[in-house]
């Protein structure tokens, strides 16, 4: 017989365990799922961005300056200080307000340049030409105010009317094009600047810097103080870095990839355990055979590749398997993310799809080489003489302990059978801790994220929403004063009313941030409205706003400080009352319509928020609003919007962690059959001494009981302090704090509840080999060993 | 030795076979059509060469094991047709067992073994433990009550063994090769024990390679050929 010959024949009895190869193979497809699925979100994040901040020469900061205070020549010098790498500018600069069809199209940051390259901020012509005379604009094509180069906005060949200068000149939309870093709302002739800026106000300029370290918002911050320094006081005016950028542009897969891949880790553990498991119980229960093959003639090689072949099938089986599903999911998320954000498509790249099954590859049989080597080593004799018995001596004091105790006869016996395998045993309690953490993770992160659903769509405070659903009688058919006054009286004449809101929002500036800020004033009372505070208060008090975590970071300001709102009428300071849970890469702010009166116009009123008396339907309320205003009245009153990444986000927590407990089920049910098949005799002694089925399944059921208990018990503990990691961990990708009550999802009885999890993987798992065992003849029993 | 050619039967039979054949997967029936049965406070020696069906026969008067066709009745009570678990309670209560290797649990004290059977047929603690007690010191192997059993030598292992048996009072005791595994001067000490139990009433059957054996204790001796009793219904008494 030949080499491979004699392993064939060797590893044809080997294949007879299916039920193991299903397990090894269940346990890799999960993993190889998981492990796909946490690439292609990887890649999804952020690799688009890098690649065209990379090709385009993204700019690191983008310094606007007050071109009065400074010469061009004194601007050009800054170029050349330490940590630059390059430079461009200084380019003329306004903000200007804007009209389009009549409708405000809010402010737009427009830059004068001559070409859209240059050694920064290589911008990039998506359509049209450049500007090449006065009275053109090209567009930033990446969303904007107003959805510019989006369909319902400006087009080629649309005109803009800029408000607020005399003559209102207007903008013929000569193309569109993208900033990596969206250094400008839209690009100008350079001589066309000085013609669009509002009288009285500085002239303004942008110089464009890349830089050594770049990495962090506070070495953008040293970045830009060093040019600061270098300039005469008062030049700088701002500074914007690119990190904004990316985080706009950032996709939502990202935030889901810290949960991804926290499943994912579980997974990979869970498949070396259980796997280790597996070919360590081969080995264990092949001693017999292990022994009669080398008798034979079998060299250690052989033995130790016979082994490897026993896991090797069922693994590649998996690991296929693992990337088709790890491909569909992450298809389906992406296209989700896709459609729900309008992000564009995002595809799963190529290496996702061989590194995972690889890795995994790699991973099982770096596993299954110990023990195989281990077989490997073992003389026939030896092998042959070790049976398969535990060794003697083992689990001894347990029985005696559980003997002693007053309980049921066989559930002593179940649990004190565990210790006469320790290891086998510590490995069945990991797989139930790592799926029990999972499941409970998987609860705990449902809840902190429906909360912070509720807190971003305010579904629970603002069950009904009165917005715009068709045409006004207004100009550019926008709802007039008295379709207005309207809803309001529609909404007083609700006895379920018992607040309601006006929303008035826009875009306003903010010094210090290159983007436009979106910014909501509210018209009444808000306090019941329920915005997620991060820290300090919802504002209270004239002059007061909340903003969201983006508009700190980006601005480099903190809760309490002050700061200057343009809101296109005048400049407005306010005070930062508080940060709330609104997450964006977009800045956010909060204020009463008081606070921000250039922003509280008719023209802005985008909806109004609705609270309800308790035990009003909403289903009703909004049928009943919606009779009053008729069919002709603009208005319309709908339930909350949004949430869809919450409802993605959800059903693949939901999804992953029934493939981890279903993995970590199956590693019990390994282990428990494995044990029944060592035990096959003794079972058959406790039949013949009048063992009923009933008590067998409880006994059997019982060897795993002990584990999972002390599963849970660690289980518990390790998904609370995971839920807040990966919470943090997806804030931090998704660019927001968290109030502290979306990581308290956790009360006591209700962790305890969870904990069971443990007790019922560990059942679900046994139940099937104890379903064996219970139905056995006892002859047969007695008979195989 | 005498024939009889008409099997001991009547109202106080422990045991009845009725036309009792076991077929396994392949192969010749392992019992085909036996027809038998032991009465009350009978020794009965069921003899045979290897492969005869002695096994398979005990299995079935246990209920170890169902048969393929025909009736097996023990302590009045069919027992080829009733469920799992009742037949778990019945050999509990009403059949002991001693395994030639002893088939003791390892992980068990002495004394836990013996006390297992009636722990999981639901006797009270202190009652079970006053029995086990007291066929632990019957047995003469009191003092080894916390020992464990591979602590112990073979005869010593199967005194434990008929302790555990007879630790619910079954009206039937089967045994094994009770002997087989031991050396002739523990075989002697087993056989007496045995023969004692049958003095105060305990309805014995025996399997047994051995003739000395089975001449010395049983008042009558099955042999089986083939799966058949040898003259075909004609039992054989020594």
């Amino acid at each position: 017989m030949n080499w491979l010959g004699a392993i064939r024949t060797a590893t044809g009895g080997l294949l007879r365990h299916k039920m193991q190869a299903v397990v090894i193979g269940m346990v890799l497809l999960v993993s190889t799922a998981s492990a796909t699925l946490g690439f292609a979100l990887l890649a999804a994040s952020n690799a688009p961005f890098q690649h065209a901040f990379g090709a385009q020469r993204g700019a690191d900061v983008t310094v606007t300056v007050n071109a009065a205070r400074a010469s061009s020549a004194e601007l050009a010098t800054t170029g050349r200080l330490a940590g630059v790498t390059a430079a461009a500018g200084p380019f003329a600069a306004a903000t200007v307000q804007v009209q389009f069809g009549g409708q405000p199209f809010g402010p737009l940051t427009l830059a004068g340049r001559a070409s859209p390259g240059g050694p920064v901020d290589d911008v990039v012509l998506n359509a049209g030409h450049w500007p090449d005379g006065p009275g053109q604009v090209v567009l930033d094509a990446s969303p904007a105010p107003g959805g510019g180069g989006q369909g319902g906005g400006p087009q080629l060949g649309s005109t803009l009317s800029v408000t607020g200068v005399p003559g209102a000149p207007a903008l013929v939309v000569v193309g569109f094009a993208i900033s990596i870093t969206n250094t400008a709302d839209g690009w100008v002739a350079p001589g066309e600047i000085a013609r669009l800026r509002v009288p009285g106000t500085p002239a303004s300029a942008q110089m464009l810097y890349r830089f050594t370290s770049a990495g962090s918002y506070a070495q953008v911050r040293a970045d830009a103080a060093e040019v600061t320094r270098a300039l005469p006081p008062g030049t700088v005016t701002g500074a914007a870095s690119w990190l904004a950028a990316e985080d706009a542009t950032t996709g939502n897969g990202a935030i889901m990839e810290p949960f991804v891949v926290a499943f994912a880790l579980i997974g990979l553990v869970m498949a070396v355990l259980i796997v280790g498991n597996v070919v360590s119980g081969a080995v264990v229960a092949g001693y017999h055979r292990i022994g009669v093959l080398k008798s034979i003639g079998l060299t250690p090689a052989q033995v130790v590749v016979v082994y490897l072949s026993r896991v090797g099938a069922p693994a590649l089986a998996g690991c296929l398997a693992g990337v088709v599903a790890g491909n569909l999911l992450a298809v389906s998320v992406l296209q989700q993310s896709s459609a729900a954000y309008r992000v564009g498509s995002q595809q799963v790249p190529w290496w996702a799809s061989v590194a995972a099954p690889a890795g995994m590859l790699a991973l099982t049989a770096l596993t299954a080489l110990g023990p195989a080597l281990r077989a490997g080593r073992l003389s026939a004799a030896e092998a042959i003489a070790a049976g398969r018995a535990p060794r003697a001596g083992r689990g001894y004091a347990a029985h005696r302990l559980a003997a002693r105790l007053h309980l049921p006869r066989p559930v002593g016996l179940g649990l004190a059978a565990p210790f006469a395998r320790p290891a086998r045993t510590l490995v069945s309690l990991a797989a139930i801790a790592f799926g029990a953490t999972a499941v409970i993770f998987a609860f705990g992160l449902h809840s902190s994220l429906s909360r912070a659903a509720a807190s971003q769509t305010l579904s629970a405070t603002v069950p009904v929403q009165i917005q715009v659903v068709g045409l006004g009688a207004g100009p550019q058919q926008w709802p007039d004063a008295a379709q207005d006054a309207a809803v309001t009286a529609a909404l007083r004449a609700q006895p379920g009313t018992r607040h309601d809101v006006a929303v008035y929002q826009g875009q306003v500036k903010t010094p210090g941030i290159a983007q436009s800020v979106s910014a909501q004033a509210f018209g009444g009372d808000t306090s019941w409205i329920g915005y997620g505070i991060i820290s300090g208060h919802w504002y209270n008090a004239p002059g007061e706003v909340d903003v969201n975590t983006a508009f700190l970071t980006q601005s480099g300001l903190a809760v309490g400080d002050t700061a200057t709102v343009l809101t296109g009428t005048h400049p407005v300071t306010v005070r930062i009352a508080g940060e709330v849970f609104q997450p964006s890469g977009q800045p956010e702010l909060f204020g009463s319509a008081q606070t921000l009166p250039g922003l509280a116009t008719t023209v802005n009123l985008q909806e109004y928020y609705v609270g309800l008396r308790s035990g009003t339907s909403a289903a009703a309320y909004i049928q009943a609003v919606n009779a009053r205003l008729g069919s002709r009245s603009p208005w319309g009153a709908t339930g909350p919007e949004g949430g869809q990444f919450y409802q993605i986000a959800s059903a693949l927590i939901g999804l992953l962690a029934l493939m981890v407990a279903v993995a970590a089920g199956l590693g019990v049910l390994n282990t428990v059959l494995m044990t029944t098949r060592d035990r096959v005799h003794d079972l058959g002694i406790f039949k013949a001494l009048g063992m009923r089925p009933g008590q067998m399944l409880t006994m059997v059921v019982c060897w795993i009981a002990g584990p999972a208990v002390i599963a849970a018990m660690i289980a518990a503990p390790a998904a609370v302090a995971l839920n807040t990691a990966t919470l943090h961990a997806m804030a931090s990708t998704a660019h927001t704090g968290i109030p502290a009550s979306f990581t308290q999802v956790f009360p006591p009885s209700r962790l305890a509840l969870l904990s069971l999890a443990a007790l019922a993987i560990a059942a679900a798992g046994a139940l099937l080999p104890a379903g064996w065992a219970a139905r056995a003849r006892p002859a047969r029993a007695l008979r195989a060993e | 030795m005498r024939q009889q050619s008409v099997p001991a039967a009547g109202n106080g039979d422990v045991i009845r076979l009725d036309g009792v054949t076991k077929t396994y997967q392949a192969g010749p029936p392992a019992l085909a059509d036996v027809s038998m049965s032991v009465a009350a406070g009978e020794v009965v020696a069921v003899m045979g060469p290897s492969g005869s069906g002695k096994s398979t026969l005990l299995n079935l008067i246990a209920g170890l094991d169902r048969p393929t066709a025909g009736t097996v009745t023990v302590a009045g009570r069919r027992i080829d047709t009733i469920g799992e678990s009742a037949l778990a309670r019945f050999r509990a209560r009403h059949v002991g067992i001693v395994f030639q290797f002893f088939n003791l649990l390892d992980d068990l004290t002495v004394e836990d073994n013996v006390l297992l059977p009636a722990q999981l047929a639901g006797a009270s603690g202190k009652q079970a433990r006053a029995r086990a007690g007291e066929l632990l010191a019957r047995m003469g192997i009191e003092q080894h009550k916390n020992a464990y059993p591979a602590r112990l030598s073979g005869g010593q292992r199967q005194r434990v063994a008929i302790a555990r048996a007879l630790v619910n009072s079954p009206e039937l005791l089967l045994a094994d090769e009770p002997t087989g595994a031991l050396d002739t001067a523990s075989g002697l000490q087993i056989g007496a024990l045995l023969r004692e139990l049958n003095a105060d009433g305990q309805t014995l059957v025996l399997v047994t390679h051995d003739s000395a054996l089975a001449g010395r204790y049983a008042a009558r001796t099955v042999r089986l050929v083939d799966g058949q009793l040898a003259g075909a219904g004609v039992e054989v008494t020594v």
